[in-house]
């Protein structure tokens, strides 16, 4: 009656069943969770923030045809902790430092990253650094970025073990002002 | 063994099959995406994404934000890459349409994905490379898919284990 194929196809129908069943009830009590501890509204303390530029004529540095292109960096500090996204389904924060600025096409035209981390463990969800350099030389399409004002801020994604993947920001932008050169 | 019987398997297998098609299709229409699911081949999203994990795709929104984990397939290259947003910029082009260009770059890579783009273009375009953002993820799961294209035993293994269950469940 029962042959050894048949045995095979009902534990494995079985555990498909169960693990379908798994990762979605992680799925639900992991949103539940972010909504429960209120992780839209997480402070992060940015200030001394200064952004210096310079021009660059190679094409890593987005320079075309040999043509002068303004790069900008950045200087910063943090305090921040983002412990409260930490939960059992967390597999990893990426936290962004990131320059919104406006342009003739949108008000949020231009976002430019100037600095990232990958924080895999809870004990270092605490991120307090001092004149802390970004890790990035960044450009514009235009070919300078003469006369803007950024707004900057810090985004979180929470990469989960299983599951949905959240988005979000912390609490606490600064407005900069690129240098006019 | 009459030939009804042969008739009705070939039918059920034809069923498992169109179903299966028609699962995949109806996906990529809710989600405006060619490929709705795509398992990771690469290391470069290293430790959010390891190889074989599966990732669940949504391509519904105009924009795609700084920070998103985009699929993208370059002009000539058709092998789908999974890369964070680095840099987006909305631009006009020449019909007065709005366009948004993006730098993408992986996680687990010292640099920018500037060299991984179509000759001459600084930049994805996110109409026309993009084939996704990732908005869900299943660990391990994809790399069955994996083994099976990358390895010829594991391919024949399971050739031969099929073939030896159709004929060992005919009863």
């Amino acid at each position: 009656m029962f042959n050894i194929i048949q045995r095979i196809q009902s534990l494995s129908n079985f555990y498909l069943t169960v693990s379908i069943l798994l990762c979605i009830v992680t799925t639900v009590v992991s949103i539940i969770s972010m909504f429960l501890d209120e992780t839209s509204s997480i402070p992060a303390q940015l200030s001394n923030v200064v952004i210096s530029t310079n021009l660059k004529y190679s094409r890593s540095f987005g320079s075309v045809g040999g043509r002068p292109k303004e790069n900008s960096k950045i200087l910063f500090d943090l305090d921040m902790d983002l412990a409260p996204l930490f939960n059992w389904n967390t597999k990893q924060l990426f936290v962004q430092l990131v320059a919104e600025y406006p342009t003739s096409v949108a008000d949020d035209g231009a976002k430019v990253t100037y600095w990232d981390s990958i924080i895999t463990e809870k004990k270092y969800a605490r991120v307090h650094v001092n004149k802390q350099r970004g890790k990035y030389s960044v450009w514009d399409v235009s070919d300078s970025f003469q006369g803007r004002n950024a707004t900057v801020k810090l985004k979180w994604n929470l990469q989960p073990y299983v599951g949905f993947l959240f988005f979000g920001q912390t609490k606490g932008e600064i407005e900069v002002a690129y240098p006019a050169t | 063994m009459n030939i009804r019987q042969q008739l009705v398997q070939l039918l059920n297998l034809a069923m498992v099959l169109s179903t299966a098609f028609m699962f995949w299709k109806g996906l990529g229409l809710v989600t405006n995406s060619n490929s709705p699911i795509v398992v990771v081949l690469s290391g470069s999203m290293e430790p959010a994404f390891q190889r074989g994990d599966i990732l669940f795709l949504w391509n519904r929104d105009k924009y795609v934000d700084i920070g998103d984990v985009v699929v993208y397939e370059v002009k000539g290259k058709p092998i789908p890459i999974v890369h964070r947003v680095l840099r987006e910029h909305k631009v006009t082009n020449k019909d007065r349409k709005v366009r948004q260009l993006l730098l993408t770059k992986g996680d687990n890579n010292p640099t920018d994905d500037l060299s991984l783009y179509a000759h001459k273009s600084n930049y994805l375009d996110r109409d026309e490379d993009v084939l996704g953002t990732v908005k869900a993820y299943l660990p391990k799961v994809g790399y069955v898919t994996i083994l099976i294209t990358e390895n010829k035993y594991a391919k024949l293994g399971l050739l031969g284990l099929m073939a030896l269950s159709t004929l060992l469940t005919r009863e």
